[in-house]
Order: structure tokens, then C-alpha cells, then sequence
């Protein structure tokens, strides 16, 4: 407690001269906790951008479902859309070292921050414009299984491109020091840039290396750069961070003002990237300013439909010190496909994410009668919970017994969800279970998991399905061959998918045998895995390195 | 300091159990042992898996029994392909019928890393001198050279450049498989090691360790010929002839097929090959025009 509150004083960056409406100085405000954490974030950045200068922030609300506006250049603009309510009213001081002498002509910077609304759950295909938009929605919703074989065969194409192409290197910074420019910082930080502060596992490992460095005795400087109502900036993990939610386009002399306050007011000691495009933009440039700050990227899934993280990262390899990659895969694709030096890749999974660790599973007993089947994760189009109905449709007509599923969980897709149960005639087989319910109960009662994802990283609900002792159906993508019995691993593409994932589970159902054989290598695999370094371990260790 | 580089052996049999046990002593003998001795017995009916069993207690051999016959290029791609997933920083390869020297295994890593270093390069794969039983060259098995073959010895590398060799004594490290993926099983027999060394070579020329020796236990000395064809053999060539004309006509040019047209026709011709085994012949390399296989490549498990 202490020593939360203790952190909380040290990454000060501006002071609170007058307020209303916020409810930051104590008193009941207007906004929730969630809204005064942005706009925090957004007085962070423009406090860092503008030391010592004086800014007052006028801050508005929008409809549920719209997204802030914190750093962006429209914040300089004091007019603002009909639809947006004014909740606040701010004037802070930037606590930024600055050896520059403001005259009162500078007076007052004024600001306008929209916070944005409640966030909304909604898919991307919801998001798209005008009549051809409209179109794939229709066909997507219509016909998602045929419309997802589609999906796969462009994924294909993709794949199959990026496979034959190398991924162009920046060239490196060759500075082994950077002329200073600014006195020496004496607080120990870490920059750390995230995607977003949303659900997600390569956030939820992003956050718990912002507490690790805080644990650390260092300030974590949290950047994010995508849009988004930042649901998870509440966690416990960000307590103590000096979070700056970017938001785009901002002006470019804002940017380097920006991290040229993080160095001037922090002893950046290294920075961490978890997916954050705009910061590994940069790192050319911090690099050339500050070579002797360390840099290291976590890189948690290869994927180059919508963009791919991993491919920037080879582009950046040169201003990276260190890649940690949490899957055997991701190792393979930087040092055999891309030729990033073997020295450079450092292994480190997250096999305990989750789970206290991986046990042999004790639950080898023969399978039960309903058969149960579970879906455990997302209900969005990457997990492709479609997917799983059809495979309940094709079971129950074709199943040597009696069977039931499970789908546990929510998202953008749950309304898709309950209505394609009730089309497949499953309402009576098939029960959808809210996140509010342990996941333990669901897979306890679990006969078979079905995971019918069309990329991931490494699931981290094949680890639980293993300590559970339940065998996982899974398609065979990202690293789920470390994880999965190899005669369960099935195609991506959604008609193959079916079939085979459809005739393991009556397999399983005839011949308990055979279910065990299966779990028994999904143990081994997970027991292996399990084996490799730990990326806790390896990042404690590192930060500990950073400190000295 | 990082730790040394893990090498799983490959050996694919079928219907060998009076030499494949010979094999395995090499194998299991060798100065730098091997981390894993993974044996693919390609469905032998031979009693192979009894003559296997007395090495399943051993902690570095893993028995991979085939349903199938999947012929020398399905049993190396399902071989090379569990060695990946075990985490294997390099395959080495060979047939039932080769013998390695106790250092061969040795020198090929060694002989590997300094012509990597000469050439300031990674070099996509390594092989073995390979000789008869009577200590000459093996035929069969000469590795084809680079137009600057020399360049290492005249480094003071025992070693000479190769544009492709046969699966005999083979190191591939693992980053080639990643990049290039696995023998075309589809090949079932003949050339499956020519074209696989071939699309490694896409990256660096190959190296030929001559410190490395393996002796291959042929019945005779002698290269692939055409002019060797007869009823009992004839299968054979007709995968050569197929997978060859596939090659040539699908990743060099038209030229290139040609050529092995009129040689395979010559061949045939100074052999004085029957009629009906020539047309058959003909057949296969007509099959190459429409065959063209595309490599698996291996999952990461570990």
C-alpha cells in the first residue's frame, strides 16, 4: 500500500492548479474513474510536451461507442461536434524540467479533450462504409461459414506471399553515443508502448510487465497508439504508470517535444514494446539520440492479414536489442525465415500465464454420457464461434451418442451467437455461458475442448484444458502444435475444419482409449513446453539488469 | 556462453534389417553423438521392427514406424519433420545402407561451422565424402560442385562447394527447413535429394566436408544410368525420369527439360532398353509435366 502510494508521488508530470467537474482534487465529479484516467493520459502527454507551461483542459463526452480524442491535433481546437457534452473543466501546470523562460504572452494553452463514450462491443465488420460495406456485412452474417472459406483462401494468398518475401531491414543507427542535450534524469524508468489497454493476451502480459517494472522500482510510462476507450485502464497493474493514450494524428513537434520531456523527467533505463506501431516508428530516432537506452519488443503472434507486428519488428531489428518471442514459432520465423541472429531471439513462453503450472491431467476417466463439447474464449471473429456451432449441428446429427456443448464466453459476436443457435436447432444442446462463470467449473464439466480459432499465438486455454485433463480440438494454427496431440490438429479452413474436428470428437466418444492416448500426448507436449524458459523469469531478470 | 547446437539423426529404412543395425552401431558410436537418433522404418515386411526393438530402451533412439511405404523422400520429410518439432538445431540424414565413420558426425559440424566462417555465410547444408565398400568413390553419390568449388580449400577449409548432393551423410540446419521446408514426399524415390539440396541452394551454395567420410554399402558401384533399365528396375527409373522432367520443366525452364528428355532418350537408346520399357519410360517423363509437388513445411513445437 505504501509503496503504491509512494509510486504514485514520483512520476509526477504536471499539477493540478484549479478543477471542476473531474473530481481529481477529492471532490465527487462528473466523470467516472475510467474518463479521469484518459484524461490523465492526455494531460501526461501534453505536460511532457510542453514543460512548464500552463494548460487549461476543456473536457467533453460523447454518445456510447465513440472513441477519445486526448493528443490528436483536433485537441487544439476549441469547436466541437453537436453530440458532445461538456463534463469539465481543468487548468494544470507541466512539471517538466525546462530551462526556457515563458512571458505572459504565452499565457495559457487551452485544450479541448473529448473522452469519448462508454465503450461498445462491435465487430469490425460493423464498421464498414457505404454500399460495398454493406454488402459483406449482409454476406458475412448470412453465410459466415462459406463467407469465412473465402476468408482463408485470401489468407492463404497472403501467407504464401509473405513466405517467399524478406521483410526489408532499417538501417541501423551506428551512434554509440548521443550528444546530450539535457541534464541527467534521476527517476529510473521504463517506456513501454502497448497496442491498446484492452482484453487481450498479449495485453494482459503487457500489464503485468508494467507491474514487474514498477516492482522493479522503476516508473513504467505506458504509450498506447490505437484508438480505443481503454477499458482496462483501471487494472491494478497500471497503478503508479504515467500512461499516455496517443491518439492521432498528432503534430510532429509535439512528438519529439513529447519524448524529449519523458527523457529530460525520467532515467529511461529501457523500453519495452508490446505491439505499438507508432513507438517502434520512432526508435530510429531514440536510438540515435539515446543509443545507450536498451530496447526489447514481446512479440506474442504471427499474422500478416491485418498488419503484423512481428514483420515490423524484423523491419526494426536493427534498433532492437532483444526479441522476446513466447512460441517456438515466432523463434523459427525470426531466425530461419528472416535471419534475425539466433543471439538476438530470446524464448521465453508464458506457459504459467494462467495456470499455476502443468501437472499430468487427472482426469482420464472415459467419456461421459451426454458427451460435452466447450467452446472457452472470445466471441469474435478471430475465435470463429460459427465455426463451433457448425460443428455442433454436424455432431448432433451425426454423433454415436448423445451430446451437449457448451460456449462459454461473450463479444462482439454474441448476438450472432444466439441467433445462429436457434437457426441450427441447437437451443436445446447448447448452452451459452457468460464470462461471469468460472472457467474452471465449465471445462470440469468438459468432455472435449474445441478450439476453432483462424490465428492465434498460443492459447492459454489449452494450458487450463490440459490441467484439467481435457483433450483440446484445435485448428492448426500459431503454436498450437506445441500444445496439441498431432491427430488433432486440423485445418484452418472452415469445411475441412468440420470434417475432421467433427469425426476426432466421434472418435473420442466411441473409444475412451483413444481420448486418453490423445491426452496423454497433450500432456507430453505441455509438460515439454512447459520446460522452456519462463518469460516472468527472464523479464525480471532483465529489468533487474536494466537497474544496474 | 550459449549452449551447443543439438543434431538429430535421421536414418529412413525399408526391408534393411541386415544393415540397418549396422547403421545404428555407426550411429550410436560416433565421437559427437547425436542428441537423438530418430529411425523411420518406412512399413518394412521384412521383420525390420523386431530387429529395431533392441534399441527402443535406448534413450537417444526414437522408432517411427510408417503405415505406408512412403518411399525415401516421404520416410526423410516425416523424419526431418519430428526432429524439427523436437527442437533439432541440425538434421543429419542418411539411408539404411551407410555407414558414418566414428568422427564423421564431428567433422560435419566442425567442417560446417568453419566453411560458414570462411565464407561469412550461412551455408544451407553439409555432406560426407561418401565411399564404395572397396574405399573409392561412391558413384552414386558425388555431390555436384559450384563453379568456385575451390574457394574453400584455397581458405585452408577442408572443404569444396556443392550445388547438390545425395541423401547420404547429409547435415541441414534447421533455419533451411524453416526457409525451405521439407523433401518433396510426393517424390517418393530419385532425385527427391537432388531437388531438395537444389531449393536449399536458393540460399548459399551447399558444403562438402572432406574430413567427413561415410561408406554406402551398394550392391555394385555404379551411377544412375538409363541405359540400366529392366523389368525388375523399371519402377524405379520411371520416379527418376517423372521427378527429374517435373524439376527441370518446373523450376529451371523448358531448355532444361528438354535436355533431360534427350538424355534420359539417349541413355535408353546406347542401353538398347526394350521398346515397351522405353515408352513407359516416356510416359513418366510426359507425367512431369503436370506433376509439380509443393514442399511442407515443418511445425515449431519446441
Amino acid at each position: 500500500m505504501t509503496e503504491k502510494a509512494d509510486i504514485v508521488k514520483l512520476p509526477k508530470t504536471f499539477e493540478l492548479l484549479d478543477e471542476s467537474g473531474i473530481g481529481l482534487d477529492g471532490a465527487d465529479g462528473l466523470l467516472n474513474e475510467r474518463e479521469r484516467r484518459l484524461l490523465v493520459g492526455a494531460a501526461n502527454f501534453h505536460a511532457l510536451a510542453g514543460p512548464g507551461r500552463t494548460f487549461r483542459f476543456t473536457v467533453l463526452r460523447g454518445p456510447s461507442g465513440t472513441l477519445p480524442s486526448l493528443t490528436d491535433e483536433a485537441c487544439h481546437q476549441i469547436g466541437w461536434a453537436d453530440d458532445r457534452e461538456v463534463v469539465g473543466s481543468m487548468v494544470v501546470r507541466s512539471l517538466v524540467h525546462t530551462t526556457a523562460k515563458f512571458s505572459p504572452a504565452d499565457g495559457l494553452v487551452d485544450l479541448v479533450v473529448d473522452l469519448g463514450g462508454e465503450p461498445r462491443l462491435a465487430s469490425a465488420y460493423d464498421q464498414l462504409p457505404g454500399l460495398l460495406g454493406k454488402a459483406r456485412r449482409t454476406v458475412r452474417f448470412m453465410a459466415p461459414v462459406q463467407f469465412d472459406a473465402l476468408r482463408q483462401f485470401r489468407t492463404d494468398v497472403v501467407e504464401r506471399r509473405h513466405r517467399t518475401r524478406p521483410v526489408p531491414r532499417k538501417a541501423p543507427v551506428r551512434l554509440a553515443r548521443g550528444a546530450a542535450a539535457r541534464r541527467p534524469a534521476t527517476k529510473p524508468a521504463v517506456l513501454f508502448g502497448l497496442h491498446w489497454l484492452e482484453l487481450g493476451g498479449a495485453e494482459r502480459w503487457a500489464l503485468e510487465t508494467v507491474q514487474m517494472a514498477r516492482e522493479a522500482g522503476m516508473v513504467p510510462i505506458v504509450i498506447t497508439d490505437r484508438p480505443s476507450s481503454h477499458s482496462w485502464i483501471e487494472r491494478p497493474e497500471l497503478e503508479g504508470a504515467v500512461i499516455v493514450p496517443l491518439t492521432h494524428p498528432t503534430s510532429p513537434e509535439q512528438e519529439s517535444a513529447f519524448l524529449n520531456g519523458v527523457l529530460s523527467t525520467y532515467d529511461v533505463r529501457g523500453v519495452h514494446l508490446h505491439h505499438c506501431t507508432w513507438l517502434y516508428e520512432r526508435l530510429p530516432w531514440l536510438k540515435s539520440i539515446r543509443p545507450d537506452i536498451p530496447v526489447v519488443d514481446s512479440l506474442h503472434i504471427l499474422e500478416w492479414r491485418t498488419g503484423g507486428f512481428v514483420d515490423i519488428s524484423v523491419r526494426m531489428s536493427n534498433m532492437i536489442d532483444k526479441h522476446h518471442v513466447i512460441s517456438p514459432q515466432l523463434r523459427d520465423y525470426l531466425v530461419g525465415r528472416q535471419g534475425v541472429e539466433p543471439e538476438k531471439v530470446e524464448l521465453a513462453t508464458l506457459a504459467t500465464l494462467t495456470t499455476a503450472g502443468i501437472e499430468r491431467p487427472g482426469r482420464v476417466e472415459g467419456a461421459a454420457d451426454p458427451f460435452t463439447v466447450s467452446f472457452v474464449g472470445r466471441f469474435t471473429q478471430q475465435k470463429r464461434p460459427y465455426l463451433f456451432l457448425q460443428l455442433a449441428a454436424e455432431l448432433r446429427a451425426t454423433a454415436p451418442g448423445r451430446v451437449r456443448f457448451v460456449m462459454h464466453g461473450d463479444g462482439e459476436l454474441a448476438g450472432e451467437v444466439m441467433a445462429r443457435r436457434d437457426r441450427l436447432g441447437l437451443a436445446d444442446v447448447l448452452e451459452v455461458r457468460g464470462p461471469d462463470q468460472p472457467v474452471a467449473r465449465t471445462l470440469a464439466e468438459t468432455d472435449a475442448l474445441v478450439i476453432s480459432s483462424d490465428n492465434e499465438g498460443l492459447t492459454l486455454t489449452s494450458f487450463e484444458a490440459t490441467a484439467a485433463g481435457v483433450p483440446v480440438v484445435s485448428t492448426d494454427v500459431g503454436s498450437q502444435a506445441s500444445l496439441i496431440a498431432d491427430d488433432l490438429l486440423c485445418p484452418r479452413h472452415p469445411f475441412p475444419f468440420v470434417r475432421l474436428a467433427a469425426e476426432r470428437l466421434r472418435t473420442m466418444m466411441t473409444s475412451p482409449d483413444q481420448r486418453k492416448t490423445w491426452l496423454d500426448e497433450q500432456a507430453v507436449k505441455a509438460e515439454a513446453f512447459a520446460k522452456l524458459p519462463d518469460a516472468r523469469t527472464w523479464t525480471r531478470d532483465l529489468y533487474e539488469g536494466w537497474l544496474k | 556462453m550459449s549452449t551447443p547446437a543439438s543434431v538429430a539423426a535421421v536414418v529412413v529404412t525399408y526391408n534393411r534389417k541386415d544393415k540397418v543395425t549396422k547403421v545404428l552401431d555407426h550411429v550410436l558410436s560416433q565421437t559427437r553423438k547425436p542428441d537423438w537418433v530418430l529411425v523411420v522404418d518406412n512399413a518394412s515386411t521384412d521383420g525390420t521392427p523386431e530387429v529395431l526393438a533392441r534399441y527402443t530402451e535406448h534413450e537417444h533412439v526414437r522408432l517411427l514406424r510408417l503405415e505406408e511405404n512412403t518411399g525415401g523422400a516421404g520416410g526423410f520429410a516425416h523424419g526431418m519433420s519430428k526432429a524439427y518439432e523436437l527442437g533439432a538445431d541440425f538434421v543429419w540424414i542418411m539411408d539404411d545402407d551407410c555407414y558414418p565413420n566414428d568422427d564423421a558426425l564431428e567433422e560435419l559440424v566442425n567442417g560446417h561451422a568453419k566453411a560458414e566462417e570462411a565464407m561469412g555465410m550461412q551455408l544451407p547444408y553439409a555432406c560426407s565424402v561418401v565411399k564404395w565398400t572397396d574405399g573409392d568413390i561412391c558413384e552414386m553419390n558425388n555431390p555436384g560442385t559450384t563453379w568456385d568449388w575451390g574457394r574453400l580449400l584455397a581458405k585452408g577449409v577442408d572443404g569444396v562447394l556443392t550445388t547438390s548432393c545425395s541423401f547420404v551423410s547429409v547435415l541441414v540446419p534447421r533455419w533451411a527447413m524453416t526457409r525451405f521446408g521439407l523433401p518433396l514426399k510426393e517424390y517418393f524415390i530419385w532425385f527427391d535429394d537432388a531437388e531438395y539440396t537444389l531449393r536449399l541452394g536458393k540460399a548459399a551454395p551447399g558444403v562438402q566436408c572432406l574430413r567427413s567420410v561415410v561408406v554406402h554399402d551398394l550392391g555394385v558401384n555404379r551411377g544412375v544410368n538409363f541405359g540400366d533399365i529392366n523389368h525388375s528396375n523399371i519402377w524405379k527409373f520411371e520416379y527418376g525420369a517423372r521427378n527429374e522432367a517435373s524439376y527441370r520443366l518446373h523450376h529451371e525452364d523448358f531448355g532444361a527439360f528438354l535436355r533431360h528428355v534427350q538424355r534420359t532418350l539417349r541413355g535408353m537408346r546406347e542401353g538398347r532398353v526394350s521398346w515397351p520399357l522405353r515408352l513407359r519410360v516416356l510416359k513418366a517423363l510426359a507425367r512431369g509435366i503436370r506433376f509439380n509437388p509443393k514442399p511442407e513445411f515443418p511445425r515449431s513445437v519446441l
